[in-house]
């Protein structure tokens, strides 16, 4: 040993001491190391396969045991942004094993898409690549979109589908919503495919409002529109009384004189108020098919009629007599907008609804409200709260330009990061609960909120927060072939004479030609390819309904007979379907022996009578119009080629299509076309 | 132990031995320095150290163990970096993966970040120690001069981690980094704009503290480290200061 090399105070073995506190601490080491894979070993998801093979076992199915592979199990669509694991727990979708009915065994119900194209999240929410059911399901603090209610679930399918969708009744109402009830006045809801939801609530104008009603009835009416009309679509904002005595102020100081203010209506037979007369109003009013359109509340406190135009319970407390008689006699001369058509009326029938019309009263009404007389200041007051509270933004005012964007876009409104959503205290933190809050009391928020309380049921609130769920941003990305915009409603509008004659009828307010107009009547298309000249000049002259188990029919619009032919030649000759196909029908096949091979198809192949009358006598169908007279209405071309593919002239029809051989289909408008009405008879 | 031992000598023995360690057998002074000195890895290593720079209590251990969390952090990095995609809204798919189905993912990422969270601590106490043992002071004013550009890398690299996660934290966490960096006099913007590849926080931000988290940083990290090293044997070993006699 050199002298460098003397012993120091290094020590070559460790003391007793030391080593226990390295095996210690080794022991430690080791063990949390361990933690990671047995966390991994004993996940949640692993748990689940493991009894769901258990049950599997228990059942004998030595298949599904066999063939089920465990591990993760994912969907994932690059296209959709789509990583969805849900399979790992939810291992039974398909229902291989039957009768597991606990959670997460459970069958999935008939989708209407397949798994592996879509996955889960999208219609369902919640996160997709999560692997643990606190993660998957819930809010947690990196994610903020829980699953969906199940009653919110058909937002899902209002991503892609962008019109009314079979199967999707909450999603489909709550859309019409956003337009009959007016939000789309304010808010802006636009889709993936660039359409803007319009509203569909025609607001009357005010710029003639002191014609029409008191400032009394505008002063009680703003306070509370349901205490009017419990079906009023006019929310409440909740105004206090200084407030609405202004509004009613400035409201009746800003009208000014309408074009048919000059005219003055003869008052014929109000003076004769007799039984006989109010029946006879009573008829005119059934007669004229108000009731399609106008509610009124009967003894029992229902509501019995439409909802196209505003009830008439209590009409007889707001409008001005004068002005109810000018209305009738035209309504486009005091609102050019409006839905209601020109019934041509003469002025005793005028007289007689009218008259009908203001007996529907209640004079408590107004009993109680007294106005202090307008002053300039109140007036000024009136005019600055009707620009701050949005009236506007519905209707039209003299002096008061429309607001624009005078509420927050709703455009992806079903995304909105819970980060820049304000709470109301006690809330529940998420989407689909502050969504509904907000359109249930809109003011629990806070009492500087501009957004009225609307008088809507729990459903309802439910539907639009349906209908709102599905703007989400997810669907603005998705690739274009996915999204399936709705009908597009055009501005179509007939020309010409008898299209300024059907404006004046407001056709358009009931049936639909050419993708606008309203749903409530057949669509009219292709009617000129469809039904006979004479036909339709019979039914103008007198319409009658088609359905047997339809009361309500067409009203009667005194047309005379230059007005019919005008009418009825446009129809004719401008809505012809380029579809059909002329070809294969020369008159003379339609012969007997064809017609009789027709009626055997009708009554025994396809069971036509089932939903068709074609004889009064034996035939009980009522879901289809009856066919008694239908040689005499429809032309043997549509016939033929509407019986061929129903859904191709009008895509949301009943008609089933049967795929009918050609030879079938001829055989059958043969048979169809023997149909006629008895001479001199109307049916 | 006797067989232990002379099995050892063995070993050395051999051409195979010979050939990596090149000092040769033997234990004596000379032969210890040279395989010290032989050695890449240990030539920055001083040859001879006083005993008493071992024990505990000189240094507390604090600069070996940041250098222990340094290699914790480049070995769970490189594993988390198989992983991981700097890319717009990739990055953040990945750390769900990770959390979800990456074997022991969430364990990975936790020992990278408690690494990292540890060795700013340990910097820190590190610098501490030195300072108040008069560890600074000269000949060691240079290495003290690295330990601070040291520092200012750990913080670097923490902040530049930070974003990779791309979440909400992450985001806001470098947004306002970022705009305090423009506050900067006259130039702040510009600053800003070269840290972010542009005016907010995007892709390009994403990208660049990607590439300065896992390629700049740390090379220049294990650069000074070296240096910090070497200086320690150039200086004259560890500072210990002298016993005070009892």
């Amino acid at each position: 040993m050199d002298d460098n090399n003397k012993p120091g105070p290094l020590r070559s073995r460790p003391t007793m001491r030391e080593l226990v506190y390295f095996c210690v601490i080794s022991l430690v080491l080791l063990v949390s190391l361990a933690i990671a894979p047995a966390k991994n070993y004993f996940s949640e998801w692993r748990h689940y396969q493991k009894s769901y093979l258990a049950i599997a076992g228990q059942r004998q199915s030595g298949t599904l045991v066999r063939s089920f592979q465990g591990g993760l199990h994912q969907t994932w669509i690059a296209k959709l942004g789509v990583v969805d694991r849900c399979e790992s727990c939810h291992v039974n979708l398909s229902g291989a094993l039957v009768g597991a009915s606990e959670q997460p065994f459970r069958k999935h119900p008939p989708m209407p898409h397949k798994l592996d194209e879509f996955g889960c999240v999208i219609c369902h929410r919640g996160q997709g690549p999560a692997t643990s059911v606190k993660e998957a399901h819930y809010t947690t603090e990196a994610w903020e979109q829980p699953l969906l209610p199940a009653r919110f679930l058909e937002s899902g399918c209002g991503q892609c589908h962008l019109g009314p969708l079979q199967g999707a009744p909450r999603l489909n109402e709550g859309r019409s919503l956003l337009s009959s009830m007016g939000c789309v006045h304010c808010h802006t809801v636009a889709q993936p495919d660039g359409n803007v939801l319009k509203p569909d609530d025609n607001p009357p104008p005010l710029t003639h409002i002191a014609e029409k009603t008191s400032r009394e009835w505008i002063y009680a009416w703003i306070k509370n529109p349901q205490l009017y009309a419990g079906s009023a679509t006019m929310p409440n904002f909740q105004l206090n009384d200084q407030d609405a005595a202004d509004i009613s102020a400035f409201l009746i100081a800003q009208s000014s004189a309408s074009p048919a203010s000059g005219t003055e209506t003869k008052t014929v037979a109000t003076a004769a108020p007799s039984a006989n007369a109010s029946i006879e109003a009573a008829t005119l009013y059934g007669a004229s098919f108000c009731s399609s359109c106008h509610a009124i509340q009967n003894e029992a406190g229902n509501l019995v009629g439409g909802n196209l135009g505003p009830e008439l319970t209590r009409v007889g407390s707001k409008v001005n007599p004068d002005w109810l008689r000018r209305w009738l006699d035209n309504p486009s001369s005091y609102h050019p907008g409006t839905r209601m058509p020109h019934y041509r009326m003469d002025q005793k029938q005028v007289a007689l609804l009218s008259g009908f019309l203001l007996a529907k009263k209640d004079n408590d009404y107004l009993a109680n409200v007294h106005l202090a007389p307008a002053s300039a200041d109140s007036i000024a007051r009136g005019k600055k709260l009707v620009a701050e509270t949005g009236c506007a933004a519905c209707h039209q005012i003299n002096g008061v330009n429309p607001p624009q964007n005078f509420a927050p876009d709703l455009t992806l409104v079903g995304s909105r990061a819970l980060a820049q959503v304000v709470f109301a205290p006690g809330m529940k933190h998420n989407l689909p609960d502050y969504i509904a809050a907000k359109i249930h009391d809109p003011r629990s928020f806070g009492p500087g909120l501009k957004m009225p309380k609307f008088a809507l049921g729990d459903s309802q609130v439910d539907e639009l927060t349906t209908a709102l769920l599905a703007q989400t941003d997810r669907a603005a990305g998705f690739p274009k072939e996915l999204i399936i915009s709705g009908g597009r409603t055009t501005n179509y509008h007939p020309g010409g004479k008898a299209g300024r004659l059907m404006e004046d009828l407001r056709c358009l307010s009931c049936h639909a030609i050419n993708g606008n107009g309203g749903d409530m009547a057949p669509d009219l298309t292709w009617e000129g390819s469809a039904v006979q000249h004479t036909w339709l000049e019979d039914f103008l002259k007198n319409p009658n309904t088609l359905r047997p188990a339809l009361i309500r029919r067409m009203p009667k619009f005194n047309l005379t007979p230059d007005e019919i032919k005008t009418v009825t030649d446009y129809i004719t000759s401008a809505y012809q379907s380029p579809a059909l196909d002329l070809q294969p029908l020369d008159p003379h096949v339609l012969n007997a022996d064809a017609a009789g091979r027709g009626k055997q198809l009708f009554y025994s192949k396809y069971g036509c009578q089932s939903c068709h009358i074609a004889d009064y006598k034996n035939d009980k169908g009522y879901v289809g119009p009856a066919l008694t007279s239908v040689g005499n209405r429809l032309t043997p071309e549509w016939t033929y080629n509407w019986l061929k593919e129903p859904n191709a002239f009008r895509p949301a029809t009943l008609m089933p299509n049967f795929s009918l051989k050609d030879d079938e289909a001829r055989d059958l408008t043969a048979f169809l076309m023997t149909l006629k009405a008895k001479q001199g008879g109307g049916k | 132990m006797a067989t232990i031992k002379t099995e050892f000598e063995k070993l050395r023995s051999t051409d195979v031995w010979r050939t990596i360690f090149r000092s040769g057998s033997g234990s004596s002074n000379l032969h210890r320095s040279q395989a010290v000195q032989q050695n890449i890895f240990l030539h920055l290593f001083s040859v001879k150290i006083r005993s008493r720079a071992l024990e505990f209590s000189a240094t507390w251990y604090l600069g070996a163990l940041t250098l222990s969390t340094f290699f914790v952090l480049i070995a769970t990095g490189i594993l988390l970096m198989f992983y991981y995609h700097p890319s717009v809204p990739q990055a953040y798919a990945d750390m769900k993966d990770l959390q979800f189905v990456v074997a022991s993912g969430v364990f990975l990422r936790n020992l990278h970040r408690w690494s990292a969270h540890a060795m700013v601590f340990l910097v820190f106490a590190h610098m501490f120690k030195v300072f108040y043992r008069g560890a600074y002071r000269p000949p060691r004013q240079f290495n003290w001069v690295i330990g601070v550009f040291l520092l200012l890398l750990t913080l670097l690299l923490s902040y530049t981690g930070y974003l990779l996660p791309w979440d909400q934290l992450s985001f806001w966490a470098v947004t306002v980094g970022s705009n305090i960096a423009k506050a900067v006099p006259l130039m702040g913007k510009q600053i800003r704009f070269l840290m972010l590849g542009g005016n907010e926080v995007n892709a390009n931000a994403l990208l660049r503290f990607y590439v300065l988290h896992c390629v700049i940083l740390p090379l220049t990290a294990i650069l000074l480290v070296g240096v910090h090293f070497w200086r320690i044997r150039k200086d004259g070993g560890l500072h210990v200061p002298e016993k005070k006699t009892p």
